[in-house]
């Protein structure tokens, strides 16, 4: 499958755009969202996931036009919002079946999903209690279960790891991966390394408009041979972030460690292999964009 | 102090910041210009026996003011009776127990809040009646003094005591919605009965909140005086009887019984006097309840084993499953719902109402027993297609196939079936008795109400306007008037069956149309 974005605008008004000129194309794998708050991450979410519509340009799925005819990415649509949430007087059974009916499958087989997908978010044991009683973990997982309900072809994750510990995450990193072999996955997220790990492609969002995409070696690219590393005093931290940028900073009783990114390093600065996250926050916090 | 007046001016501005405020302004405004009839109308508001005042500013003020008392206490309790529940929906209230405030200190702000909401409906009602004196007066003098001195001495303390009894029955009853607007619902009752008869005493025009019965008396007074000495004050409200035979008379206001300002007086300190007590109830945003409600939650998921954690899924394991587009199981959904909401116990309320309507007279089991059994499902109603924003499924429901052609219908249905359900005993009589019509006229009764709370909700986006809509049809309905009759009790013409299907169709365009927009415009 084929996910077309082609001067995509999402205009809230005259000043204002949530997007603009929007150009991407997605194929099977995993793409990576990054970008800070307002950078129009969710805002391109809800266009793909057809509950928002945008204000000039078109998606196409496989050549059809989602924005004309969103019926047509709704059968094999799988989306996992941010800040979503649940019936609390359904349990967690009730509910995944509500949501079923909403994607349009059924069958024989729907209970056994539910069940395999309940157990696979080890919500088996609570499956029977209401999900006003579920904590927020418990609930995100919940969430997990319904966006694989319908054997998604597209599949939207906006900051999927929220509410997840550490081990869990890890398993969702595993989860994606084995989706990505036939799906589009589209994954937003703030923290880098959940992206780092997984991601085929990123896209760096900033302003509500595409900053860069490429492989993960391409977009690191941007930064290399400008990140660096460096001890000064405590009381020079300040002064020094208003001439370089600093990506990280590690107390040392007087002393501070900084990471920061720069064509001119100071001197004594050792020369670092450059992340992901360096690139991306040169690209999002520096005027390089 | 600061938190105090921020409080106040907080819940001010987000209530008063909402669509539905606007919609509810609108409404008060159409209202306000039907307080005073126009000369062909078929209708009068305020008469003593065959009598009504002319339009000048006198009348007109006096009016307006005892109308606005009488049907913003009616429908401003609803409008401002979950000031505290908002509080804790947000939130934003277990950020204020953790403050300095005092409970009586907090409690006094949302009342000023609320008064300062109902002002604010009281400020358009004013301007309307201004209006109405330019349009209809045919060039008396305003005399400023009368028009608002029955605002200042009637409407004001009345609704003052609406914004503290707003405050002490949700303090006492805001965990049951509908035992909340019951309360409410019996008060109003008491109060109107004492106002409507026509005479009257000192005791009661004191034991008046609503401030009216002294200005009944006092037009009575008049019009026994110079015209009829048997003329009472018949009617407070919108009578579509004889209007024709009435005479008028030039009505130049009366005086005001310094008992009465003073009994006025009382009414605004026995209102902070109730919130006061109130306090001494109010555990600080339900803080223990919710306490409870965790504490239960947790003993629910604390018993599941260890390792509680996302185990690996394989994908190409799962069992794969087949296309069902049908609209049953959201049917089955949204009914179960529907069943849920609410304490258990409240379907023995139920219960109970479905049994009456089995055992007492067809025409008491239509005309009273009915709207209020279907009444108590108004929390129910309230949110069937508010729900989806309100516990944020939207982002599901919204981008699931084809939502306006399934769930919204499905939504719908179930609410259909859950008050038509409710009826089934009484039209299980009427077949029996081999009477068709008035089970045709209870369905289209029930599909109209559940069409009504389908598109309120979508227009507003809140549960607020159907229920104080809901609540004043009911209690039109109760008081026998025709006018607000949607379920066949009074009226029973192929022309009412003919409105009834046209407001149908226009619930349905409206909810429809607007739920299409909204699912592709978050």
């Amino acid at each position: 499958m084929v996910l077309d974005i082609n001067n995509v605008s999402k205009k809230y008004n005259k000043e204002k755009f949530g997007l603009s000129n929007y150009s991407l194309s997605i194929s099977n794998g995993i793409l990576g969202l990054l970008g800070p708050n307002g950078a129009g991450k969710s805002t391109l979410m809800k266009i793909i996931a057809t509950i928002s519509q945008p204000s000039s340009g078109t998606l196409t799925l496989d050549g059809q036009d989602i924005v004309k005819n969103p019926n047509y990415i709704r059968k094999v649509l799988g989306y996992l919002p941010q800040d979503f949430g649940v019936y609390p007087n359904l349990n967690a059974y009730e509910f995944l079946e509500y949501i079923a009916a909403m994607k349009g499958v059924g069958g024989a087989n729907l209970r056994q999903r539910i069940d395999m997908l309940l157990e696979g978010v080890n919500l088996t044991e609570a499956a029977k209690l209401p999900i006003g009683t579920y904590s927020g973990g418990m609930k995100q997982r919940i969430g997990i279960a319904q966006a694989l309900l319908n054997e998604p072809k597209v599949l939207i994750f906006d900051e999927p790891t929220v509410g997840l510990d550490p081990e869990e995450r890890v398993r969702f990193r595993n989860l994606v991966s084995e989706l990505a072999e036939n799906c589009i996955i589209i994954l937003s997220s703030h923290i880098v390394s959940d992206i780092e790990t997984i991601a085929d492609e990123v896209a760096i969002m900033k302003s509500g408009e595409l900053i860069t995409k490429g492989t993960q070696p391409e977009v690191i690219q941007t930064v290399a041979g400008k990140v660096f590393e460096t001890v000064i005093g405590g009381n020079e931290v300040s002064e020094f972030k208003t001439r370089h940028l600093v990506v990280n900073s590690i107390r040392q009783k007087d002393k501070t460690r900084l990471r920061y990114i720069s064509n001119n390093p100071t001197e004594g600065s050792t020369p670092c292999n450059a992340s992901l996250e360096d690139a991306y926050l040169f690209l999002t916090k520096s005027n390089a964009s | 102090m600061i938190l105090f007046k921020s409080i106040i001016k907080g819940d001010y501005l987000q209530r008063t910041r909402s669509y539905a405020f606007l919609v509810t302004l609108a409404i008060s405004l159409y209202l306000a210009y039907t307080f005073l009839p126009a000369a062909d109308a078929n209708y009068s508001t305020v008469k003593i026996g065959n009598y009504v005042g002319e339009n000048n500013a006198t009348w007109i003020g006096y009016v307006t003011a005892i109308m606005t008392s009488i049907f913003l206490s009616l429908i401003g309790f609803y409008l401002v009776n979950n000031s505290i529940k908002k509080d804790i929906e947000t939130e934003v209230g277990m950020i204020i127990a953790t403050t300095q405030i005092s409970n009586f200190k907090y409690l006094l702000s949302k009342m000023l809040s609320n008064f300062l909401v109902l002002l604010t409906i009281t400020g358009i009602v004013f301007a309307m009646g201004i209006i109405l004196f330019f349009v209809r007066s045919n060039g008396a003098d305003f005399n400023i003094v009368q028009f608002v001195l029955p605002y200042l001495l009637t409407t004001l303390p009345a609704i003052f005591f609406i914004a503290a009894f707003a405050i002490v029955s949700e303090v006492f009853l805001g965990r049951w919605l509908a035992l909340h607007y019951m309360s409410f619902f019996f008060l109003f009752g008491i109060i109107t009965a004492n106002i409507l008869p026509g005479g009257g005493s000192t005791l009661k025009m004191i034991l008046d909140p609503f401030g009216v019965k002294v200005v009944t008396m006092g037009m009575e007074s008049f019009v026994q005086q110079h015209f009829d000495a048997k003329a009472t004050v018949s009617s407070i409200g919108f009578n579509f009887s004889a209007k024709k035979e009435l005479k008028t008379f030039v009505f130049n206001g009366m005086p005001w019984p310094a008992l009465y300002i003073v009994s006025r007086l009382i009414w605004v300190a026995l209102s902070v006097a109730l919130v006061f007590i109130a306090s001494l109830f109010f555990n600080r945003f339900d803080a223990k309840a919710v306490i409870k409600v965790k504490k239960k939650k947790k003993n629910l998921t604390e018993n599941l084993p260890a390792g509680n954690l996302l185990q690996d899924i394989k994908i190409a394991a799962l069992p794969a499953i087949s296309t069902d587009y049908g609209i049953l199981p959201f049917i089955k959904t949204e009914l179960l719902m529907l069943f849920r909401k609410g304490p258990k116990w409240f379907w023995v309320l139920n219960i109970g109402g479905m049994i009456a309507l089995l055992f007492t007279t067809l025409n008491i089991a239509h005309q009273f027993v009915l709207p209020a059994l279907w009444f108590l499902q108004v929390g129910r109603l309230s949110d069937l297609t508010t729900k989806e924003k309100t516990n944020r499924i939207h982002y599901f429901t919204y981008a699931s196939y084809k939502p306006i052609e399934r769930l919204l219908p499905s939504q719908i249905i179930a609410g259909i079936i859950l008050m038509a359900g409710l009826a089934l005993p009484l039209m299980v009589r009427y077949l029996a008795g081999g009477e068709f019509m008035p089970v045709i006229y209870l369905l289209a009764g029930a599909i109209f109400i559940v069409l009504l709370a389908a598109a309120l909700g979508i227009l507003t986006g809140g549960k607020k306007l159907f229920e104080i809509l809901f609540f004043a049809i009911t209690y039109t309905n109760l008081n026998s008037i025709p006018f607000a009759d949607y379920f066949g009790a009074l009226n029973n013409s192929s022309a009412y069956l003919s409105l009834m299907l046209l407001m149908i169709s226009g619930l349905i365009i409206t909810g429809f149309t607007i739920r299409k927009y909204e699912i592709r415009h978050l």
